[in-house]
């Protein structure tokens, strides 16, 4: 008797835990995934939570992409952390860096990649089959090649975000909640790099979105 | 079985709770991004420097294609023992910018003559030859030559009727000049947007030239700065 009204009562708490689930918490969650890194630069930086359950608010300054700054490239990683409790997909979007002078910077100057997607700890479902879209599957600091006309290339680049663009979907990503634990996302580096060239001066500035929403269907594996 | 429910729903309430204190949740997350350019200029050596017409003298510090230029020049003897037309230096300059560009020379001429027969900065010629820009990653554009070109060109000096000497007539054809900082090259932006491990850029060689004369004796030492600026 004294059994079944403590199961009783633990069924009503897991009826309340799936309330809250519903009132307080969504399927997906996007949030920073640690402290983001700069290398390579003169006179920039980056700013960034360092806690996985902090927005993701991050603010990246290249610095100098002139010949004045003498190192072969400028790299950027930025952590991003999600969430899911189903099948998901993180897109990216760019506005801005676009410029009428050819050799101005431009979006396709700014290489974009994404790698190490890991598991955050045990409230992270450990589906391995996350799938990073093949253009973005690459680091672009060592992706870089020289065109025809000289200039350095990237094969993935801000280019390829023009309009919403899925880089990385797959299974469910988190146990029980997709709230904000430190436990139960998974993290992956998104890079960004810029080879400092012979552009013509002025300046660059662009926005990227990420977004995380239902994906397609992926079983767990 | 009680205590195997009361653990879990011990565990399931702690989640709980770090999901009451870390509740946020978004959908969306920005990566802001700026960076800059600024106006990028820089000289060095084009390459070797060619002496011809010496009569002893040589190049004491050459050029190297790439590196900054220090150049060091021994024009030999320019008295009428050295029965060549002209001494002529001829300094290979490479110019970059990723912006519109102006350079500058300066001249000093010093010896130990103390008559008016000796080497004076009139007596250098000067000019600038022939402006190229080839190669990839090298914009096209119209460069201004405010030198008149070859010093040694007939067109560009002569001898002096009345004096007898021969003069650099041609317009900034001799370091006379150049006396304070002038304006040798201007352009517009030469390099199109490639990394600075390409190292193309624009060429132009510096001319120097002196007419063996029956000048003063003693040595003279002449010292010329280029310098390259956005304006």
């Amino acid at each position: 008797m004294r059994s079944n009204t403590y199961s009783i009562l633990f069924l009503t708490f897991l009826l309340f835990i799936g309330g809250l689930g519903s009132t307080w918490a969504q399927t997906f969650d996007i949030s920073s995934g640690g402290a983001p890194t700069i290398t390579g630069n003169v006179g920039g930086s980056v700013t960034g939570s360092s806690s996985n359950t902090s927005n993701l608010a991050v603010s990246i300054n290249f610095g100098e992409v002139s010949p004045s700054n003498t190192n072969n490239i400028v790299r950027v990683m930025v952590p991003i952390a999600i969430r899911s409790l189903d099948e998901y997909k993180v897109t990216a979007t760019v506005t801005g860096a676009t410029n009428v002078n050819v050799q101005a910077l431009q979006r396709s100057d700014i290489g974009f990649g994404v790698t190490n997607m890991r598991r955050t700890g045990i409230l992270s479902r450990d589906c391995e089959n996350h799938t990073i879209a093949a253009l973005f599957n690459r680091n672009p600091a060592t992706s870089v090649t020289i065109a025809s006309n000289g200039r350095a290339a990237n094969p993935s680049s801000l280019n390829n975000l023009n309009s919403s663009t899925t880089i990385l979907s797959g299974p469910p990503l988190s146990w029980l909640l997709a709230s904000r634990l430190g436990s139960n996302a998974w993290i992956f580096d998104a890079n960004f790099v810029v080879t400092p060239q012979f552009y013509a001066s002025g300046t660059m500035s662009a926005t990227i979105i990420f977004t995380i929403s239902a994906g397609p269907t992926v079983p767990c594996s | 079985m009680f205590k195997s429910i009361k653990a879990t729903a011990i565990a399931v309430l702690t989640i709980l709770l770090f999901a009451v204190t870390a509740s946020a949740q978004s959908t969306t997350g920005t990566v802001n991004m700026s960076a800059t350019v600024s106006k990028f200029v820089e000289i060095n050596s084009g390459g070797a420097v060619t002496l011809s017409g010496n009569s002893g003298g040589g190049v004491t510090t050459d050029g190297t294609a790439n590196n900054p230029l220090s150049v060091v020049v021994n024009l030999g003897e320019l008295g009428p023992s050295n029965t060549s037309n002209f001494v002529t230096a001829n300094v290979p300059l490479k110019l970059r910018s990723n912006a519109a560009y102006s350079m500058t020379m300066v001249a000093s001429v010093t010896g130990s003559g103390t008559t008016a027969n000796k080497v004076g900065a009139a007596d250098v010629g000067f000019g600038l030859g022939s402006i190229s820009r080839t190669g990839v990653g090298v914009a096209t554009g119209t460069d201004t030559n405010a030198t008149a070109g070859d010093p040694t060109l007939p067109a560009h000096g002569g001898v002096n009727a009345t004096s007898g000497r021969y003069e650099f007539t041609g317009t900034r054809s001799s370091l006379a000049s150049f006396a304070t900082s002038t304006a040798a090259l201007s352009g517009p932006s030469i390099m199109n947007a490639v990394p600075r491990s390409n190292t193309n850029g624009l060429t132009v060689p510096a001319i120097f030239a002196v007419k063996p004369q029956f000048f003063e004796n003693g040595t003279t030492s002449i010292t010329v700065t280029f310098t390259v600026a956005a304006p």
